[in-house]
């Protein structure tokens, strides 16, 4: 009873979970007494990596990866506000909502695997620098969040049925949900540029 | 001439004083920027949705010309707030921006951009409407797909450089890109 009541309600359980275990983190101080430990690491990225050695190095290779940075959350964005602005009725009414919904999210992987690689980069030649800011670790959580929300979240609650079973503001919240997620994300990515 | 013209022209914009109140601004300028590189999401995220279609990357299954004509609106949209934003920001350092060597082969490039995108869409009227649900379009299509992507990413990477200052009029002292970049003083100055 117990058990069949648990699976039913798996992600928003796991959802729970992670919200529980955030709260846990605030309240014990966790969040501060890990945050300096990390600064070591910060500094290797900057110094002693790969990724930070040849960025530091030659600006050009950084400023060409910083590049494809943009590129990969152009195409990341343009897969989500496609998708999104379906899920609103707005764009592609006569194209189903389904079809959008698998037929972007390849291109999306993609795109976010691109963004999160050349991202660890371009931290990796600043390392020291954005280890102090408070826009880049907002950054980090907002897209830790959003991909949580769009693989166990977004993607398989709406390839589990069809779209017509689907209350329509559930839907619209879905979309409102994503598109605010990945603009702060970007946002605060082109901020910490400023900072 | 051009050159001189291009700069004499930068002066006088850069003496405007909305052009200084751009860079003065604590956050006018910054904003600017973010509203400029944001609007990439729109834009080219749309414009690279249509050309992957293209190419049978992306939404096979759905009509290449179906993609391309809903995603014209916010595509357009997109461009026009770039541009906008753009020419502000060109507005609020006209003499750095006109004088830049990076600044000049992305214009080149956007040229070429539309040019392409001209043809694109002459081509895809002027294509047998049979291809429409295939998983690829036609080779020419194809063709004018390719270009645009490798166009828009060097458009965007050039956007990148603008900032960095290698080859600033005051780093260099080959006669070329001097010329190239439309450094009238440092030239007259050898």
């Amino acid at each position: 009873m117990l058990g069949s009541m648990l699976s039913q309600y798996a992600r928003t359980l796991s959802v729970a979970a992670v919200l529980l275990l955030i709260g846990i983190i605030e309240a014990f101080g966790l969040r501060d007494a890990v945050y300096g430990d990390l600064l070591p690491f910060f500094t290797w990225m900057r110094e002693s990596s790969w990724f930070g050695v040849i960025g530091t190095t030659y600006g050009s290779i950084y400023a060409t990866v910083e590049a494809v940075h943009l590129l990969s959350m152009a195409v990341l964005g343009g897969t989500v506000l496609a998708t999104d602005l379906r899920l609103l009725g707005v764009i592609f009414r006569d194209v189903p909502s389904e079809t959008l919904v698998t037929g972007t999210y390849k291109c999306f992987k993609w795109a976010l695997f691109m963004a999160v690689l050349t991202g660890i980069f371009c931290a990796a030649g600043v390392g020291d620098k954005i280890y102090y800011m408070q826009v880049f670790w907002i950054k980090m959580l907002v897209l830790l969040t959003g991909s949580c929300f769009m693989i166990f979240i977004k993607q398989p609650f709406l390839t589990s049925r069809a779209h017509s079973e689907i209350s329509p503001w559930t839907l619209r919240l879905l979309a409102v949900t994503s598109i605010l997620i990945w603009f702060t994300v970007a946002a605060t990515g082109r901020w910490i540029g400023f900072s | 001439m051009i050159n001189e013209l291009l700069l004499q022209f930068g002066h006088w914009m850069e003496a405007q004083e909305y052009s200084q109140m751009l860079v003065a601004g604590y956050y006018s300028y910054s904003w600017l920027e973010a509203t400029h590189v944001l609007t990439l999401m729109v834009s080219i995220g749309s414009l690279f949705i249509i050309d992957l279609r293209m190419l049978g990357l992306i939404m096979p299954n759905v009509s290449a010309s179906l993609i391309a004509a809903r995603l014209h609106k916010p595509m357009i949209i997109g461009f026009v707030i770039m541009f906008i934003t753009g020419a502000l920001l060109v507005y609020a350092k006209p003499v750095e921006t006109i004088q830049s060597l990076w600044f000049r082969i992305k214009m080149f490039l956007l040229l070429l951009a539309f040019i392409n995108a001209w043809i694109f869409n002459t081509r895809m009227k002027a294509a047998d409407g049979n291809w429409d649900m295939n998983p690829v379009a036609p080779k020419a299509l194809r063709v004018s797909a390719v270009i645009s992507l490798v166009l828009w990413c060097g458009v965007v990477t050039l956007g990148r450089y603008i900032p960095y200052d290698w080859v600033d009029c005051t780093n260099t002292n080959n006669t070329t890109i001097l010329w190239a970049a439309g450094c009238v003083e440092q030239l007259n100055a050898l």
